[in-house]
C-alpha cells in the first residue's frame, strides 16, 4: 500500500468566533514542525537542490509572518505557504539560468534504499520536465490539492489545470517508463 | 505504453486506490485496460513513494527561532516607521503653523518688527538694549522663526533618513 505523504492533522484554530488567531511563537513553532518537511519535499523535488530548498523554506514562512496572514485553520495556513513557496520557485528560474533548472539525478543527502521499488530516480524522471509541470503534479498527487488550489498557487486559470495536468502527467508517465519504473501495487 | 490515452472518468477513484491501496475488482480491471488509468497510477505511486523517501532525509529542518526573530524585528522595523510616520507628520502640521501665522499677521508683524529694530538702533543707548531686545513681541517673532527653522530641520532630517 503507498500511504501519501503529506496528511495534516487539523488544530483549533480560533479560541472565539469571527475573531482571528493570533500567532505567537509557539503556535509558529507548531505550524512549522508539522508543515516544513513536507514543503521541504516540495521545494527540494521542484528545485533539486536541499540548500536552496532550505533558502527557499525559510523565506517562505518569513513571508507568511510578515503579511501577518493568520488563516482559519492549518489547511488554510498550508495552502497560503504552498502559494508563496510556488512564487519563490518560480522568481527562483526567472533569475536563475535555464540550465540550473535541472534536478540531480540523485540526491546523494537522502539514504537510497535499493529494496524499495520507485525510488531516487523519479526524481531524473522529474528533472526532464518543465518546472511548473513538476510542481503541479507535486500539488495534484502528493499535497492531494485541488485544480482551484494548484491554478490559485501557480497563477493559472482553473480550467485549464485539468488538461494541463493530463499532459504533464503523460509526460512524467513516459519518463519513469524510460527508466523502465513500474508500480508495485497492493491489490485489495 | 503510447502517449495516445485520453482523460478519463475512474481517475479520480483511481488515484484514491492509489493512494489508500484499497481497489476494488472492478476498479483493478479497468486500470488494467485503461491507458489513461495505468498512467495515472505509475505517476502517483511513484510520486508517493520520492514523496516518502524526501520526508524521510535525515539532513534536520533549518531551525524556526531564526525565522521568528527576523519576523519580530522586521515587525519592529515596521512599528518603528509607522511611528516616525506620525512625527513627521506632526512636523509637518508645525511647519504650516508657522507658516500660516506667518502669513496671516505679516503685514502687522512687520510693522511691529520695523518698530523693534528702529528701537534698537543707534540711539538706544547701551542700559536700554536688553529691555529693548526682551520686548515680548520680538521674543514672539524671534520663537517663531526659531522653532519653525527648527521644525522644518527635522523635517527633512527625518525625509533623508
Amino acid at each position: 500500500m503507498i500511504s501519501m505523504a503529506l496528511s495534516l492533522p487539523r488544530t483549533q484554530a480560533t479560541d472565539l468566533p469571527g475573531r482571528a488567531v493570533t500567532m505567537d511563537e509557539a503556535a509558529f513553532n507548531n505550524l512549522y514542525h508539522r508543515t516544513a518537511r513536507p514543503l521541504r519535499a516540495y521545494l527540494l523535488r521542484s528545485c533539486g537542490d536541499l540548500t536552496l530548498a532550505d533558502d527557499l523554506l525559510q523565506e517562505a514562512y518569513l513571508r507568511m509572518l510578515r503579511s501577518g496572514f493568520e488563516g482559519e485553520d492549518d489547511d488554510h495556513r498550508k495552502n497560503y505557504l504552498y502559494r508563496i513557496a510556488t512564487n519563490l520557485l518560480r522568481d527562483h528560474f526567472r533569475r536563475a539560468k535555464p540550465e540550473s533548472n535541472q534536478v540531480p539525478e540523485r540526491d546523494d543527502s537522502t539514504g537510497h534504499d535499493e529494496a524499495v521499488h520507485l525510488r531516487s530516480d523519479v526524481g531524473g524522471a522529474m528533472s526532464e520536465l518543465a518546472p511548473r509541470d513538476r510542481q503541479m503534479l507535486w500539488l495534484a498527487y502528493v499535497e492531494g490539492a485541488s485544480h482551484q488550489e494548484i491554478a490559485k498557487a501557480l497563477g493559472l486559470r482553473t480550467a485549464s489545470i485539468r488538461s494541463m495536468l493530463f499532459r504533464a502527467r503523460q509526460r512524467l508517465a513516459k519518463q519513469l517508463q524510460a527508466r523502465d519504473l513500474r508500480p508495485q501495487l497492493e491489490v485489495s | 505504453m503510447s502517449s495516445h490515452s485520453q482523460p478519463c472518468p475512474y481517475e479520480e477513484a483511481v488515484a484514491a486506490a492509489v493512494r489508500s491501496g484499497d481497489w476494488s475488482p472492478e476498479l483493478s480491471t479497468h486500470r488494467d485496460g485503461c491507458l489513461t488509468c495505468a498512467e495515472l497510477t505509475l505517476v502517483v505511486a511513484a510520486l508517493a513513494a520520492d514523496a516518502e523517501e524526501l520526508n524521510a532525509i535525515e539532513t534536520p529542518l533549518p531551525d524556526p527561532a531564526p525565522i521568528w526573530l527576523r519576523a519580530r524585528l522586521a515587525s519592529r522595523e515596521r512599528d518603528y516607521h509607522r511611528a516616525t510616520r506620525a512625527i513627521t507628520w506632526v512636523q509637518r502640521a508645525a511647519v504650516a503653523v508657522v507658516f500660516g501665522i506667518g502669513v496671516a499677521f505679516a503685514p502687522g508683524l512687520w510693522e511691529f518688527v520695523g518698530g523693534a529694530f528702529s528701537n534698537l538702533s543707534g540711539s538706544i543707548s547701551a542700559p536700554d538694549l536688553p529691555r529693548a531686545a526682551g520686548s515680548p513681541l520680538l521674543v514672539l517673532v524671534v520663537s517663531i522663526l526659531v522653532l519653525g527653522g527648527l521644525a522644518l530641520w527635522e523635517l527633512t532630517a527625518a525625509q533623508e533618513n
